[in-house]
């Protein structure tokens, strides 16, 4: 199945989008049923380690958290990421425990790929997303490609197309409330301390 | 008018049951929830089996953990394949004998056995206390799959490149053959004055009885005992008998009332076969019932053709020759008939008209679905989909009237019995007032004139002729008159709708002479019936019918020989009219039949008189039945929205004596229903990973009351010579003649705007975009 779609998010630059967009901890945060998002190696990834080192206080974003932090965790071209994602479709709530690598990211275009797995379901994803500057904001266009297999693929698109726009609006909702009070005028010592993300 | 008074009326004016229009006994349990169904049955100690299934298309299996679903409370047992190999049984479900196949490959296995061909082919089994339990066993077993790429689309999986389903058959095509004369039809194409083309689709269907499948299967002293929702008992019986290895003596399968069955439900599936399987591994009573999304996924889909087809044909619309060239999916394993289904479709190609040369070849071919087999019509509402769509685009490009066309071609009423060119001989047929009068009915000519309607709508009139073949195969009919006169039929057929119990005790009350109360019919019990083929093809009345009326001629025979005693004089003097024996000449000297019958199991009769008064009859009709008949319909098409609406739907059909006229239109109403269906709304899809995307009635669309068309009926009579009665079979016509009579009623329509071709279903989506790229060719 194929998605795509543009998020306008007001009052924020393709800057400000680009650094909160690469950072794992809102991401985790913005995406709705995420129980965590976490660096892995490469190899076999054990979720039920991984849930238990989930566990603790997560980390504060910007504009609270310490800028050299969230250079520090930001997203990585070839870098891996675990994460538990539960997604109500119809009367089923699977958590997927999805592996994601980012295979390309240079502002101001990210791509990544990855599968989850959950029992009797399970999906392949291809995504992308262009950051677009706009008269008062920005626009993030995006698109995935998912292969659906197991019981959530047969309830049919017509549940997964409204979860699918629900799960994709709510996430960048939230990105633009998080980002709000982000600011990076030319002034300020967030471009300089976080340009190298761009 | 009131059948019950109707039918009084006649009996008492002596007139016969046969051909009236009776209430079905049947009906008073089914409407009132008096009806048993498989579900419905319940026993002690019962356990619910469930499967685990794979997500995927096509894949290896790499490892199996079974040990949390195990150590759940209230679970039984957990099976793989493993376990049945383990087993006495062969665990895989044998395709029919005769059936022509150019590779050796494995059945269907019960389980799968380390390879997965479709979408939920069952991987795993649990049995459980509770279906809940079962439910939630199946979701903690843990399978592991090696994704394998694969090829949902028949002509894609016969081509080069497509992945390999079977490694004894790489190129995925099981069964490939021709049908008719090459050289006469390439010669036919040469001279003709016309060729017309098409590409079609005849688009995959799921079928939807109302009650979806199910067994319930235990030990019973000794024996296995299954009931289950079945058309053919006694098949299912054999079926039990091969997959589990055991002897057919040791079996038992009775069928309860079957809420619908399309074919789907005389073929064996795994989760009858495993139920079975289970009971007699843990010798307690296993209940399988599939889901809708179950029934869905492993269920036999039907049709899935796609086929290249042409006409030839001279300027005076003579035909003269007709190719077809069919890829015709099988699934992921050879269920049943399948491979014959798609090799033989090209015997109805004529249809109903004279046409000298003709030559099909078709392939069966294995892909990543869901198994094909017999869904109604099984064959036959490909081959006229063929024929009738090509007609039309003839008729067009030559600006003939369609019905025109037709009638110049329509074989002559003396020129039967008639060999067509794929093979076929049609018994007897009167192609010409079947036409005539739905062209009546919906008003051809005048709505010939009228292309577009005040609101804007563009409107078309669509035709389609047609002819079945109807009742192949033996059965079984027994009559048993007990010694108050009161008679049991018991038939090897099974009713699933279509009112046996109606049809035959009025058959069997006019061949006795007897009332037709007295007269009660058993089927579904391979213990109480003799044998039996079962009820699919549209055979039951032909070959079941005439089976209970032979015995039951047999039987008065019986009883003349008893009244002849009785009057110490000849059989041959002995007459029997309005149920009464007497001497002929001498109508004082007479006995009742309720008197013979009494007699008959009296102490009394003279040596040399058998006594009891039963007849078993297996019969087989002498050669196949061709009903036919003519669907008109007219439609009118918003071309801005793709919007389809049926203003008139006419079905005129000849199916030779009708035992019950009203069971008759049922029958087509019924079949209609699912014709138009398939026509604008049904159509399964698989994605690409060989994923079922309309799992369920949320994506699958069957037409609900309001959008199956009124329907306008009307019949003729030309009895078929095959068998006693002069029936022909009913149950399947519409979805024959549906499909391309409102294709080509929506292409009539949009043949201004330069649409000449939509493949089925004609959704809103796909007529607007055919309209919309008919527009962009034109500008």
């Amino acid at each position: 199945m194929n998605f795509d779609g543009t998020f306008e998010i007001e009052d924020v630059t393709t800057e400000e989008a680009w650094i909160g967009l690469s950072d794992p901890v809102l991401i985790e945060e913005a995406l709705p049923g995420c129980e965590f998002l976490i660096a892995v190696d490469e190899g076999d990834v054990d979720f039920d380690e991984l849930r238990e080192r989930a566990g603790g206080e997560t980390p504060s974003t910007l504009p609270d958290a310490d800028p050299e932090d969230v250079a520090e965790r930001a997203f990585e071209e070839g870098g891996r990421y675990a994460a538990l994602v539960e997604i109500g479709v119809g009367s089923v709530k699977p958590s997927f425990e999805t592996v994601i690598t980012i295979d390309h990211r240079e502002f101001p275009d990210m791509s990544a790929s990855g599968e989850g797995n959950a029992s009797n379901s399970s999906f392949k994803l291809d995504a992308g997303m262009h950051l677009a500057e706009t008269d008062d904001g920005v626009a993030v266009e995006w698109e995935a490609h998912t292969d659906v297999f197991g019981r959530i693929a047969q309830m049919g698109q017509r549940l997964i197309n409204p979860v699918a726009n629900r799960v994709v609006n709510q996430f960048f909702g939230n990105v633009e409330s998080q980002l709000r009070g982000v600011e990076m005028d030319d002034s300020g010592s967030l471009r300089d301390r976080l340009g190298n993300l761009l | 008018m009131d059948s019950d008074i109707e039918s009084a009326e006649a009996l008492a004016e002596g007139e016969h049951l046969v051909g009236s229009e009776m209430e079905r006994r049947e009906d008073p349990n089914l409407v009132t929830g008096r009806a048993r169904y498989t579900d419905d049955i319940s026993v002690p100690g019962m356990t619910h089996l469930m499967f685990a299934r794979s997500p995927y298309g096509h894949a290896d299996v790499t490892s199996i953990d079974t040990s949390a679903a195990e150590s759940m409370d209230g679970v039984v047992a957990v099976f793989t394949w493993e376990d049945v190999e383990a087993s006495d049984s062969p665990g895989r479900i044998r395709v029919e004998d005769m059936i022509p196949m150019s590779a050796e490959v494995p059945d269907h296995p019960v389980l799968a056995d380390g390879h997965v061909h479709y979408h939920g082919q069952p991987v795993v089994a649990v049995v459980a206390e509770s279906r809940y339990v079962a439910a939630d066993a199946v979701d903690a077993v843990n399978v592991e799959y090696e994704r394998l790429d694969a090829v949902v689309n028949p002509r894609e999986a016969a081509g080069e490149g497509a992945p390999t389903i079977f490694e004894s058959c790489p190129d995925n095509i099981i069964s490939s053959g021709e049908l008719g004369d090459e050289d006469a039809t390439d010669e036919a194409f040469e001279t003709a004055d016309n060729v017309v083309e098409l590409d079609l689709v005849n688009n995959r269907l799921i079928p939807n009885a109302m009650e979806t499948r199910g067994a319930i299967a235990r030990m019973d002293d000794g024996r296995l005992f299954v009931e289950m929702t079945s058309q053919a008992p006694h098949r299912h019986r054999s079926n039990f008998a091969k997959t589990l290895g055991m002897r057919e003596t040791d079996i038992r399968v009775n069928s309860p009332d079957v809420g619908g069955g399309f074919g789907e439900k005389s073929h064996h599936f795994p989760g009858d076969a495993m139920a079975a399987w289970a009971a007699v591994q843990l010798d307690s009573p296993v209940k399988w019932v599939a889901t809708r999304s179950e029934n869905y996924l492993e269920g036999t889909h039907g049709r899935d053709h796609v086929t290249t087809a042409a006409l030839a044909f001279d300027d005076d619309g003579t035909m003269r020759g007709l190719r077809a060239d069919t890829y015709a999916a099988v699934g992921g394993y050879v269920l049943d008939i399948a491979p014959a289904l798609a090799l033989m479709y090209g015997r109805l190609l004529a249809g109903e008209y004279d046409l000298p040369a003709i030559f099909c070849r078709s392939r069966a071919v294995f892909t990543n679905t869901a198994p094909i087999s017999s869904y109604r019509g099984a064959g036959r509402p490909e081959a006229i989909y063929v024929i009738e769509r090509l007609v039309k685009r003839a008729a067009d490009s030559i600006d003939m009237s369609p019905a025109e066309f037709r009638r110049r071609n329509l074989i002559d009423p003396d020129d039967f019995p008639h060999e067509t060119a794929v093979g076929a001989t049609y018994d007897s047929g009167d192609y010409e007032p079947t036409m005539d009068r739905a062209l009546e009915l919906v008003d051809y000519e005048a709505v010939r004139e009228r292309t577009e309607r005040e609101d804007g709508r563009l409107v078309g009139v669509g035709l389609a002729c047609f002819v079945e073949s109807t009742g192949g195969g033996f059965e079984s009919g027994v009559v048993r008159v007990h010694p108050d006169g009161g008679a049991t039929v018991f038939a090897g057929t099974h009713s699933h709708g279509q009112g046996h119990e109606t049809t035959y005790a009025q058959i069997v009350a006019d061949e006795l002479g007897v009332d037709y109360d007295d007269v009660e019919v058993v089927e579904g019990d391979t213990d109480r019936i003799p044998t039996g083929t079962g009820t699919f093809g549209s055979r039951s009345t032909i070959t079941g019918g005439s089976s209970v009326a032979q015995s039951a001629r047999d039987v008065v025979e019986q009883a003349r020989q008893v009244a002849a005693s009785q009057f110490e004089a000849a059989p041959e003097d002995v007459a029997y009219e309005d149920g009464t024996f007497h001497v002929e000449g001498a109508p004082e000297r007479s006995a009742s039949f309720e008197g013979v019958a009494k007699a008959a199991y009296g102490m009394m009769l003279p040596p040399g008189v058998e006594p009891g008064l039963e007849a078993t009859t297996f019969f087989e009709p002498d050669g196949t039945a061709y009903s036919f008949g003519t669907h008109a319909v007219v439609v009118a098409v918003d071309p801005d929205s793709g919007d389809i609406e049926i203003e008139r739907y006419a079905a005129v059909d000849d199916c030779g004596v009708q035992i019950n006229p009203k069971i008759v239109e049922g029958q087509i109403h019924g079949a209609v229903a699912q014709g138009v269906g398939q026509a604008l709304y049904e159509g399964a899809e698989y994605d690409d990973n060989g994923t079922l995307v309309t799992g369920s009635l949320q994506d699958y669309a069957v037409p609900t009351a309001e959008q199956v068309p009124e329907m306008m009926t009307d019949s003729t009579v030309t009895p078929s010579p095959t068998n006693p009665l002069g029936v022909k079979g009913v149950g399947e016509s519409g979805t024959l003649a549906a499909p391309p009579a409102v294709v080509n009623a929506v292409i009539d329509a949009l043949r201004p705007l330069g649409v000449d071709h939509v493949d089925m279903p004609l959704t809103g989506e796909t007529v607007w975009r055919a309209v919309q790229d008919a527009q962009a060719t034109d500008d």
